[in-house]
């Protein structure tokens, strides 16, 4: 991979910036630690969008805005920053969300203790994910991927409802242990390494020269595999998200769903497709019939969950199958689907718990039941209820509809039977969202139970229209974000062919 | 040979030893002092000690890169054993800004305490310079025995005298089994110099295999790994806990020296033996300790348990025979020596609180009656666990990265087991204190001293782990010079 220096620190200081923001809250008096997360988050959206002027589109598969210091020079570990199309992608929905989820907070009822401590756990959280989607290094990329545990582990059991405590327990006990393997596979390819060059080295981009067996790198293969089908999740591994996207505060959830699952996914597209693209093709029909069966199963426990968040908790997990599916699909309309649905779901997730807290504002229930009919009293809260809703379904226009056409076209490209397998997925998710906007628009509200409704306005409505309107692009204007990352999948797909010359076995 | 070559003279290079000579004349001025005085003013104490062990600790700095032998090689000054006494004096003399209120609050610090802290300091300081059996069995034996004393400081209590009790016979045990290897060493090799020992190439392997056990069991009881550990948990919780933690750092990098002198000597002829009888013993050590740990009520006993744990990581690493593994456990050891430490010293002054006794519901709402503790103790918590970036995480790295080198994944994998299972407890400990109410109790109100070296070993834990390099740099060459002798 090519290295493009930075003109401009852009990602360090997005880094730096909240952490200095961090600081200040806790200096200074609680009445302004709201505002100055608003700004401090306000200014890294600026800043990532002030670095798309200096983004070299034309030359989205090359890591631009790198810089990298030395940390040990015998292991070769570096602090490197830099971002390709796809990092850059995940970076400026970092910067969206973080901004959102705080532009939230501030009107939240919920968040109305420890304020110090909540937003500087928020701007925490933003650096390590702008350092999760950024750095180079396999070590630091490990470092800011569970750095974003401790400040998630403290939001959902400082904030959050009932069950916080068992929600926060079993969510940072999941996603640790399950690290713990990535950590073990990430030390054994920079020891790989050393055995095949010579030198010890976490840099990505050393690693992707490194060359491995069937036995082992189906064993590096899984020790990754382990810890991002936790993180994704994909079925059988999802029981932390329910709980742990439940119980935690609107902001936490929409952080979590929003950000904190791409993290997985992104991680098994750059580095288990990326490090081992023979044993991805190796595993390919395993790993795509299970994103499928992932994303059917989790559309069942969808339908039958009675608490609202809960169940846009396990939408996510059906979304996620779609992403895992698309992915290891290994050809461009898969891989295409797959990051176009990761943005995407990080837009409609984003909004689907913002609605699912705005109604619990109103309401103070998440049942079901309770919804019913909540919404015709609040137009501007309807219409993009709507709008969320309709795209999350993959209606054409929406921004998950290329998540689901791209993977039934990529599908297409191996078996028709397999395209219609995703097809059948993409069915049960569209099930199970009609459900949903059905509850809340259709079903009668209950005599006697009529309070008086306020619109949706304000900073909820800001917070609102910022993941609303780019969800819209997305339907719409698809193109603007497959400049982004069309390169890499070039990239990739070329490495993956370069990786099979000679058959898969030599 | 001529007599005269035989018998050479040797005049002692003094220059080599001043830390340990300064350190040798502060414990006897401590110690004429309580002879003469009945009450020994402890602020004085303090004084005499701080200021001794800062003069070794400067004369140290200042003379790094010192290196030699003398004594006839009984005495080795390298940069291994620099290093690892810098740390000890530093981590002493941080333990000293907790000992006068600790005092003023139990009663527990007597005179003995100040002169056997520095005896059981200058043992820790000779055992991680020299290469001879005997001199180690003498270091040995002036650690334990000042540690049995210390153990027992708490008069009147029975934990602390049935911690003592065991640890004096289990330590004993281990000075007589330690011994006892020594003597077969000899019989081997004909010399008491490890270097001479490990390299000596006899047909006959059996006596080498059998005093390298035996020593090496001596020694295993000493740090406490597993089937040799049942005097630990009761001596940590019986001991004043200033102690505990002296014994939990300074105590674990003394007793581990020797081990990790060894480690580079090992032989091709034996290297599968040393891996797998190392590498069961740390397995079986870390999944103990972290098993047990999550059952304990008691937070001292609980931490207790999880050094034992984490003797098993270090463990891990020794069995890897190979400098990249030794680098790991010597980053590992430092590190534990910094957290470890934190954890108890914490403990010390939360032990002030009003109806404090060390349980878990103690714990309860800590944030919010004493928020600075609860900010040091979750860091610590949270270093001992492995979250980046603290040191801990990457510590542990550096074992799994020594294990991957040595293709021992099954170590590795039952290590993530171990870690996996010690979040349970850590976690708790962090959700008691950040998530839960708890009552209304007098608050411990920590002194500028304390509070200063709390942050301060805090900071250092974060900061080593950001920067590693600072430590790295000093522990590369290190272990690449103890594989080259």
């Amino acid at each position: 991979m090519e290295l493009v220096p930075a003109v401009f620190p852009f990602i360090p200081l997005s880094i730096v910036l909240p952490l200095l923001g961090m600081v200040l809250i806790v200096f200074l008096e609680e009445k302004f630690a709201k505002w100055i997360a608003l700004v401090f988050s306000g200014a890294v959206f600026v800043l990532s969008l002030v670095s798309l002027l200096y983004f070299d589109f034309s030359q989205a598969q090359k890591v631009q805005f790198y810089q990298s210091i030395t940390l040990i020079k015998e292991l070769n570990l570096s602090l490197s920053f830099g971002a390709d199309g796809l990092s850059y992608l995940m970076y400026i929905l970092t910067t969206l969300v973080s901004f959102v989820a705080i532009c939230w907070s501030i009107r939240d009822h919920q968040i109305n203790h420890r304020l110090k401590e909540y937003y500087a756990w928020f701007l925490l959280t933003e650096s390590a994910l702008v350092g999760v989607f950024t750095s180079w290094d396999m070590l630091v990329f490990y470092v800011f991927y569970e750095l974003t545990l401790v400040p998630m582990f403290f939001v959902i059991g400082i904030w959050g409802y009932k069950l916080r405590l068992y929600s926060a327990y079993k969510f940072f006990v999941y996603i640790f242990v399950s690290s713990l393997f990535l950590l073990l596979g990430i030390v054994s390819i920079a020891v790989e390494h050393y055995r095949q060059f010579g030198k010890f080295s976490f840099s990505y981009f050393d690693l992707l020269q490194n060359q491995y067996g069937l036995a082992f790198g189906l064993f590096l293969f899984l020790l990754f595999f382990i810890a991002f089908a936790v993180k994704t999740p994909i079925v059988p591994f999802h029981t932390w998200l329910p709980d742990a996207h439940g119980e935690a505060p609107t902001a936490g959830s929409v952080v979590l769903a929003a950000i904190l699952l791409k993290m997985g996914t992104y991680a098994l597209l750059r580095f288990n497709i990326g490090l081992f693209p023979k044993i991805a093709v190796f595993l390919m029909p395993v790993l795509v019939l299970w994103g499928i069966a992932s994303i059917i199963f989790a559309s069942w426990f969808t339908i039958s969950q009675s608490n609202v968040k809960r169940f846009v908790a396990y939408s996510s997990v059906s979304h996620m199958g779609f992403v895992v599916a698309g992915m290891f699909l290994l050809n461009k309309e898969g891989l295409r689907a797959s990051i176009m649905e990761m943005f995407a779901h990080g837009l409609t997730s984003a909004s689907l718990f913002m609605m699912a807290g705005f109604i619990y504002n109103r309401l103070h229930s998440f049942n079901m039941q309770a919804l019913r009919g909540s919404i015709r009293f609040m137009p501007v809260f309807a219409v993009l209820t709507a709008i969320t809703g309709f795209s999350s379904m993959g209606l054409p226009g929406g921004s998950s509809f290329w998540g689901k056409f791209l993977t039934i076209m990529g599908a297409k490209e191996y078996t028709l039977q397999l395209a219609l397998l995703v097809l059948a997925g993409a069915f049960f998710s569209v099930l199970y969202m009609l459900y949903l906007l059905k509850t809340l628009y259709l079903d009668v509200k209950e005599e006697g139970r009529l309070v008086h409704f306020t619109d949706v306005r304000g900073f909820k409505l800001v917070a609102f229209l910022l993941v609303v309107v780019p969800m819209l692009m997305v339907g719409l204007l698809p193109f603007l974000f497959f400049a982004f990352f069309d390169a890499h999948i070039d990239f990739l797909l070329a490495m993956i062919s370069k990786s099979l010359e000679g058959g898969l076995w030599k | 040979m001529e007599m005269k070559d035989l018998i050479q003279i040797e005049i002692p290079k003094l220059a080599l030893f001043v830390p340990e000579l300064i350190v040798l004349i502060t414990g006897f001025v401590l110690f004429s002092l309580d002879l003469i005085y009945k009450r020994l003013s402890h602020t004085l104490a303090i004084s005499i000690s701080v200021i001794g062990y800062t003069l070794a600790l400067l004369y140290l700095i200042f003379n790094f890169d010192l290196r030699g032998e003398t004594f006839y090689g009984l005495y080795v000054r390298d940069s291994f054993s620099s290093l690892l006494q810098v740390f000890m004096i530093l981590l002493t003399i941080i333990l000293l800004a907790f000992t006068l209120q600790y005092q003023r609050f139990k009663r527990s610090l007597y005179g003995e305490f100040y002169y056997l802290l520095a005896f059981s300091l200058l043992g820790g300081m000779v055992l991680a310079s020299s290469y001879n059996l005997l001199l180690i069995y003498i270091a040995l034996e002036a650690v334990s025995v000042s540690f049995y004393i210390l153990t027992a400081l708490q008069r009147g209590d029975f934990t602390s005298k049935e911690g003592a009790f065991k640890y004096l016979i289990l330590g004993g045990l281990a000075i007589a089994l330690a011994s006892y290897g020594a003597v077969f060493l000899y019989i081997y090799a004909g010399s008491f110099d490890l270097r001479h020992v490990l390299h000596f190439n006899a047909p006959d392997k059996s006596f080498l295999i059998l005093g390298l056990v035996f020593f090496l069991f001596g020694l295993a009881i000493k740090i406490g790994v597993v089937p040799f550990h049942f005097w630990l948990p009761d001596a940590y919780q019986g001991a004043p806990t200033p102690i505990t933690a002296y014994m939990s750092s300074v105590g674990k990098i003394a007793f581990f020296a020797p081990v990790l002198r060894v480690m580079p000597l090992v032989q091709e002829s034996f290297h599968n033996t040393w891996v797998l009888a190392v590498g069961t013993l740390a397995v079986i050590t870390f999944l103990y300790g972290n098993f047990v740990a999550l059952v304990q009520k008691d937070v001292k006993r609980m931490l207790a348990y999880s050094s034992i744990a984490h003797s098993g990581y270090i463990l891990a690493g020794v069995s890897v025979a190979s400098a990249i593994g030794l680098k790991a456990v010597i980053y590992f050891l430092l590190a534990y020596s910094i957290m470890g430490m934190l954890g108890f010293l914490v403990l010390a002054v939360l032990e002030r609180s009003g109806n404090w006794e060390n349980k878990l519901e103690d714990f309860d709402g800590l944030k919010h009656s004493q928020g600075f503790m609860a900010w040091v103790f979750a860091i610590a918590l949270l270093s001992l666990l492995g979250v980046p970036p603290t040191v801990g995480f990457l510590a542990k790295a550096l074992v799994f990265m020594s294990l991957a080198y040595g293709k021992l994944w099954w170590i590795g994998i039952l290590m993530i087991v171990g870690i996996g299972v010690s979040t349970g407890y850590y976690l708790r400990l962090i959700v008691l204190m950040f998530m839960k109410e708890g009552e209304r109790r007098a608050i411990a109100n920590p002194t500028g001293f304390e509070k200063a070296s709390m942050v301060l070993m805090a900071a250092s834990l974060l900061i080593l782990g950001i920067l590693p390099m600072l430590l790295w740099n000093y522990i590369s060459p290190t272990s690449e010079m103890l594989f080259r002798r």
